[in-house]
């Protein structure tokens, strides 16, 4: 028996082992005509994301499209894993031909040389399509890097049956949120309106933008970085007393124990974005009709918002096939079929960067969890007052790492907000300097 | 003279056919990469303008080194892995030294089962023991933090001060069965008719324990102690987890080898990784050959 199955298990490494040389030697379908398939000739593209909806694009784009056929690969998200396994890939010259990049990385991979120009292959009419924060976003030294995917404005995700029984208002500013989030706790001891995610840096940079913060900023060619600015003080200081007055939750985003509290209802809200409508109604099925969502609480009650995350989609530096992962991109960010097929399954809430197809998304997003709110609509305004002024620098890497190690010790009372972000800066800038950049801050 | 002759041509030839899998293979997995690695650490990726026309890779002699010394992130790390060795070592070692000593002495009962249960934990891949760890740390989730909670025992593993004893009591289940294993074997090599002249001579279970059983199984002890200080060294996995999985407040840069894996891959700076990775390789081999001398001269005066 024992043996019988050693020796299954050697006969499969070595069939694996086989697989994966020859796999390794036939990847050179390079073609000559910059990767722009025909129908008798398609182009075969690798796509690699971790996007919800992503393998249900993949499905419907090769069933309509005859000179392109793409496989895809679903990797771990990109702090989870995915960056790391992309810019790994790229370096040792077997990366894929496009990669899914958030906004906040992009930078990042540019600098690395990880990524192409793809400049020559998106007209003006394309660009022109898309909301100017994400063009801005995607506009790197004056060329372009990535097809922009979807726009995240942060939203509030409250459950509304909880919030009505105990005659809460929805939170408007950021002082009626903490009033909030003291009723809450007075009705139940339990109950938190929010959770503090000590893995998460994003959604504090978020709340940063927000507030008028302007980390990154480039002149000539010096990089100007600035966090300790009153915008960032001033949300580290409410972050540090909601934490200090055990106001919110403190769990790592998306974890079993985060779920868990959302799923007893000891946690009754949650500070996201748009893309979270997608991930609440997966995670949550049992509580469907009970959820709303409000715009984001802004600091003098007028409409304002950073951007949560949101999705790019870039090309490899080694890739030959640049025109066909840019026409592929492209369907997926800009065509109604690309937008439907993803949305439709109803794992994904995107906020296409596409302003065009913002109806089309909302027709397939089945808002019955959230009552049948008219979400896309609040995605609409929200997405509007996203701050324009922000910009990522080219060390997010090391940025976010840091932010990240600090917050995490944040709730145990060793490290406040402002040390975190402190230490983030310190961090950044040796970065900077080490990499041989002109750097102020 | 002359077949004396053939026949040492002969050992010589079969040396090399035998050795030489072994030396290509060393050369290959061993020789080469640690050769890449320090080759690596000598050159930095230099940027300019504003860093977006892409990188290029420079000789940058030591500055890696450097800057890995001068970064406190790194140095603190080896403070974490002493504090780690100081409380770890101790427990684990006599920890399974008791362990042993108890099965072997005659109060022990069904002793083959403690021996399995006390092994199985070492079964258990180190990731799913720290994932299985995360769990039972977890506050909300883990049914032992909940009865400590109850029991009025308020101790947050992911705390600042719990980190360090939340990776210690991972590595204590994953290794002292296994420990425990190399102790009791050393102790039933042990002459059975040295144990009966000390009972002869009036010695009780206790004093056999200490003064004929501990002193004969020194040689273990030392080995025992050489992997776990080694093994310390490479302390990774475990804590890899907890800083990835659970929000703690271990962070990506919490031991010297975390240090590197973080600067290569969170931070795409393979110069600085690599450096780092040297510098801990030097220390483990340092360390190893200090704790080699010192148990061998003991060993021989005793």
């Amino acid at each position: 028996m024992s043996r019988s199955w050693t020796r299954t298990t050697a006969a499969v490494s070595v069939v694996t082992a086989l697989a994966l040389l020859t796999g390794c030697g036939g990847d050179d379908d390079s073609s000559s005509d910059a990767g722009r398939g025909t129908a008798d000739k398609p182009v075969t593209l690798t796509f690699w994301a971790w996007q919800k909806g992503s393998k249900d694009v993949v499905d419907a784009f090769n069933a309509s499209h005859k000179n392109i056929r793409v496989d895809f690969e679903e990797i771990p998200s990109g702090n989870a894993g995915g960056y790391a396994k992309i810019s790994n890939a790229v370096k040792a010259g077997n990366g894929p031909d496009l990669v899914a990049v958030e906004y906040p990385m992009l930078p990042e991979f540019v600098s690395q040389g990880a990524l192409q120009d793809i400049g020559p292959h998106l007209t003006d009419e394309v660009r022109k399509k898309f909301l100017p924060q994400a063009v801005d976003l995607t506009t790197l030294g004056g060329k372009s890097w990535a097809v922009p995917f979807d726009a995240a404005p942060q939203t509030y995700f409250y459950r509304k049956d909880f919030f009505e029984k105990n005659r809460i208002e929805v939170p408007r500013t950021w002082a009626e949120f903490r009033t909030a989030a003291e009723k809450a706790k007075k009705a139940d001891p339990k109950a938190r309106i929010a959770t503090f995610m000590p893995d998460d840096p994003t959604t504090f940079e978020a709340m940063a933008w927000q507030a008028g913060a302007q980390w990154f900023k480039a002149e000539g060619d010096t990089w100007k970085v600035n966090t300790s600015d009153a915008a960032t003080t001033k949300v580290a200081d409410y972050w540090q007393g909601l934490i200090d007055d055990r106001l919110v939750q403190t769990a790592v985003s998306f974890s079993p124990e985060w779920t868990a509290a959302l799923k007893d209802g000891s946690t009754v809200g949650y500070l996201g974005a748009s893309w979270g409508a997608g991930v609440l109604k997966s995670t949550l099925p049992d509580q469907s009709g009970k959820w709303g969502i409000a715009p984001v609480p802004t600091w003098d009650g007028r409409p304002a918002s950073g951007m949560l995350g949101g999705s790019t989609w870039a090309v490899t530096k080694g890739s030959r096939k640049a025109a066909a992962a840019v026409e592929f991109a492209t369907w997926m960010s800009t065509t109604e079929e690309g937008v439907r097929a993803r949305i439709a399954p109803g794992t994904s809430s995107a906020f296409p960067a596409d302003v065009a197809l913002r109806p089309a998304a909302k027709k397939a997003f089945d808002a019955g969890f959230y009552g049948g709110q008219d979400i896309y609509r609040l995605f609409d305004e929200a997405g509007a007052s996203i701050n324009p002024r922000w910009s990522w620098g080219p060390t997010t890497g090391t940025t976010n790492t840091t932010l990240k190690d600090q917050l995490g010790k944040v709730s145990g009372g060793s490290v406040t907000v402002r040390g975190a972000v402190r230490a983030a800066h310190d961090a950044t800038v040796a970065e900077l300097k080490k990499r041989g950049l002109k750097v102020e801050g | 003279m002359a077949a004396k002759a053939r026949t040492s041509r002969r050992t010589g030839a079969a040396a090399g056919v035998l050795l030489t899998p072994f030396f290509v293979l060393f050369t290959a997995v061993t020789v080469v990469p640690i050769g890449y690695a320090v080759w690596l650490s000598l050159f930095t990726e230099k940027q300019s303008g504003l860093g977006f026309d892409g990188a290029e890779s420079v000789f940058s002699g030591l500055d890696n080194y450097t800057a890995a010394l001068g970064d406190r992130a790194f140095r603190d790390g080896f403070w974490i892995l002493l504090g780690y060795c100081a409380v770890y070592i101790p427990l684990m070692v006599g920890g399974a030294l008791a362990l042993a000593l108890l099965l072997d002495s005659g109060l022990a009962r069904a002793r083959r089962f403690f021996q399995l249960a006390l092994f199985l934990p070492h079964a258990v891949p180190g990731i799913i023991a720290a994932l299985i760890w995360v769990y039972l740390y977890t506050p909300g989730l883990s049914p032992v933090v909940r009865a400590m909670d109850s029991g009025g025992i308020g101790f947050s593993f992911f705390s600042p001060d719990g980190a360090l004893p939340s990776v210690v009591n991972i590595a204590l289940w994953e290794w002292l069965g296994y420990n425990m294993v190399i102790f009791y074997a050393a102790l039933q090599a042990i002459d059975r008719s040295v144990l009966e002249a000390a009972t002869v001579d009036g010695a009780g279970a206790w004093r056999t324990a200490f003064s004929i059983k501990v002193p004969l199984v020194r040689a273990s002890l030392g080995m025992v102690a050489l992997f776990t200080v080694i093994g310390s060294l490479q302390l990774f996995t475990e804590p890899l987890i907890l800083n990835q999985g659970s929000g703690s407040a271990v962070t990506s840069t919490w031991t010297p080898n975390m240090y590197a894996y973080t600067a290569a891959f969170a931070r795409n700076d393979y110069g600085l990784a690599a450096a780092a990775a040297v510098l801990l390789a030097l220390t483990a081999a340092l360390l190893s050959f200090a704790v080699t001398r010192l148990t061998t001269r003991k060993g021989a005066r005793a």
